[in-house]
């Protein structure tokens, strides 16, 4: 008789109930050559076992009894279950703390094959390549994301409830349609800024997980903000207004863009960092208290955004200032393919004036005017701060800011 | 590449397409030429082969034992699967037959699969008779001659067999052991009424057959070349899942033995042809 490296008791428990579970487990923590004995009431479990060791390439070394039980001894096979380079035996698995920092450990580059395993994971060979392009921690990842993810997250708010619709008063129809144009204009900035991190999302390897949830993140404030802005569009009669040919180009350029570090700095920073600013004059010039309020909810979720994208843009020009060339560029770029488009949509414009004038009054419209135009100056020094802060010069941040579209965005 | 090696092979399921492109592919990575031809029964394949239209003949036991009986002996085998090495009837009986061995099965219902089945049929006879019980005259025989002509490899007579003790319409069944156990691990056997009872000694099952005057380096080099397959490497992995396999064997004729002597025990080839 063979001395058994491992003994199960397997009760009178039979294959397809059960068994099969734990004898491939017993297995697994032998190595190929040691013996398992299997206690068993079955009286049946010999012819059972016999065929099933065969088909799981596993021997059979016979059974006998003992004390009135049965007793099977089956050899381990060579097969591996699960084909992988990283053993990992029951010692490592026990340990908490290694496995935790397997899952804690960023990649410098991340591998496609490990497809959507998450980090941590051991992975079996021969699964398939994924089409991830974003590979590299210095564009994929940043130290906030997790911080913001978790932020966002607790920051969650509901169109439907927690904006005081029943608090919509009946507005001048100058103010309403104002109001309903710059909603409009929001709403396709958002499309915009929904559109960009999804299309991110596949491109960006899952061990960068904490930057696929915050953008998940993102795009559901996207979702919510388009909601809400289409919503009080609606809500109080002119409804939706125009959509501009010059803003659509603009925001296009944002998804055309092929590079996640380029796209994210155009977007984020430059385009959601200047809403800021935007939706903090809205909240400032809005005719009724609906308006407002949606204005400072989306602001919240914005300025998140932006402080991820700041994160983003740091760490990478920290890991490589290289980067910081590239997203100059970038933004070059994109202003010189917009070049045609010199100011904002002009009903947008004459929308915020009519707002912050508090309606179309003669004596009141220099102030619109003055108020507008502070806030283009406003949205330019804050440009200016920001891209300070990711490390570009003073002179190049306010070079950038001035050729930044006109459509805020 | 000179001309390809031609392996035959019954398609017993559409699966065998996809199992011979990829080791064709598999051949192909070796530098080895590999083509494959298939047959709806193993009687044309062996004929075939006989005629020397194809260089290889994947066949079951049954299908070796025609060529060897047909060749005098003169025929070669290759390879086999090691889940082919030594398998196994297995007699299964209703839990609440009162059958418990072999003996117990005199006067009873058993039924066998198809007619030309080495395990559902041709072996569980031979035993039985070497255990005393003569298959016409001591039991109550019913056959499931299902896919007659690929010798078993659809599992349907198998099936029938199981669903036939299951209900109670025959107390006690053969089946091969691959079928049994793959079967009760996938929850299949309603373990409150069918069991098994008994277990047969081991014998061979497929193999990859030649004819002796056709065997040369070329075949040599494709069997070490087959030999190769590693199950720990996932671009094998996926044939061998396929075809039910970890490893290729080498030939381990006197596994064929209890075929050879079932053979003409229960006279298959007088019957048969």
């Amino acid at each position: 008789m063979v001395v058994a490296n491992a003994v199960c008791d397997a009760a009178s428990l039979s294959l397809g109930e059960g068994l099969e579970v734990l004898l491939s487990r017993k297995l697994d923590t032998l190595a190929p050559g040691q013996i398992l004995d299997v206690h068993s009431d079955d009286p049946s479990i010999e012819h059972d076992l016999r065929a099933w060791a065969r088909f799981t390439a596993h021997e059979w070394k016979g059974m006998h009894a003992e004390n009135g039980r049965f007793v099977c001894s089956i050899q381990r096979g060579t097969a591996q279950r699960i084909i992988t380079t990283v053993s990992r035996d029951r010692e490592e698995l026990d340990t908490r703390t290694l496995v935790l920092e397997a899952a804690a450990r960023i990649p410098r580059t991340a591998h496609p094959e490990t497809g959507f395993s998450p980090r941590g994971a051991i992975v079996e060979k021969g699964s398939p390549e994924f089409p991830f392009d974003v590979l590299n921690a210095d564009q994929a990842w940043n130290p906030e994301a997790s911080e913001l993810y978790e932020r966002a997250v607790s920051s969650q708010w509901n169109a439907a409830m927690d904006i005081p619709w029943n608090a919509l008063p009946v507005i001048d129809r100058e103010s309403e349609r104002s109001v309903c144009q710059v909603m409009t204009f929001l709403a396709e900035n958002e499309f915009a800024a929904l559109y960009v991190p999804a299309k991110w999302i596949p491109r960006i390897h899952p061990h960068f997980v904490e930057t696929i949830m915050f953008l998940s993140t993102q795009i559901c404030d996207e979702a919510r903000h388009i909601e809400v802005f289409v919503k009080r569009a609606l809500s109080n009669g002119s409804g939706l207004q125009f959509s501009s040919a010059s803003t659509q180009r603009s925001l296009k350029t944002l998804l055309d863009r092929e590079d996640f570090l380029e796209a994210s700095f155009l977007l984020s920073v430059l385009g959601e960092g200047t809403f800021l600013d935007l939706l903090r004059f809205i909240e400032a010039h809005a005719p009724d208290p609906v308006t407002a309020e949606i204005a400072r909810r989306t602001r919240i979720d914005e300025a998140r955004h932006v402080q991820f994208a700041l994160a983003h843009m740091k760490h990478a020009i920290e890991s490589d200032s290289s980067f910081r060339h590239k997203l100059a560029a970038a933004a070059r770029d994109r202003a010189s393919s917009l070049a045609q488009a010199r100011t904002v949509n002009p009903l947008v414009e004459e929308s915020l004036i009519v707002l912050a004038a508090g309606g179309l009054e003669p004596q009141h419209l220099p102030n619109g005017v003055r108020a507008v135009r502070g806030l283009y100056d406003t949205m330019h020094e804050n440009r200016i701060k920001r891209l300070q802060l990711i490390g570009f010069s003073k002179a190049d941040s306010e070079a950038l800011s001035q050729s930044h579209t006109p459509n805020f965005m | 590449m000179s001309k390809p090696i031609t392996v035959a092979a019954v398609a017993y399921d559409a699966k065998v397409v996809t199992i011979w492109e990829m080791i064709n592919d598999y051949f192909r990575s070796r530098g080895i030429a590999n083509d494959y031809v298939l047959f709806s029964n193993y009687e044309a394949q062996v004929e075939a082969l006989l005629a020397g239209t194809i260089d290889i003949a994947w066949n079951t036991n049954l299908a070796y034992v025609r060529v060897h009986r047909r060749t005098n002996g003169h025929c070669k085998v290759l390879a086999m699967r090691d889940t082919d090495v030594e398998f196994a009837t297995v007699l299964i009986a209703g839990t609440t037959t009162g059958i418990n061995k072999i003996a117990d099965l005199k006067g009873k219902r058993v039924a066998f699969g198809s007619r030309d089945s080495g395990q559902a049929a041709i072996l569980p006879a031979y035993f039985l008779a070497a255990s005393g019980i003569d298959v016409q005259k001591d039991i109550r025989l019913t056959r499931f001659d299902l896919d007659v002509g690929k010798h078993g490899d659809t599992g349907t007579s198998e099936a029938a067999v199981l669903e036939a003790v299951t209900k109670g319409e025959t107390d006690a069944g053969a089946v091969g052991d691959q079928y049994w156990g793959r079967t009760l691990a996938t929850g299949g056997v309603d373990r409150n009424k069918v069991k098994a009872i008994w277990t047969s000694p081991p014998y061979c099952h497929c193999n990859f057959t030649v004819l002796e005057n056709r065997y040369a380096k070329d075949l040599e080099e494709w069997t070490e070349a087959l030999l190769q397959m590693d199950y720990n490497n996932p671009a094998h992995r996926a044939i061998m899942d396929m075809e039910g396999l970890k490893r290729w064997a080498r030939p381990q004729l006197a596994g064929y033995k209890p075929l050879f002597e079932a053979v003409e025990v229960v006279g298959y080839f007088n019957a048969s042809g």
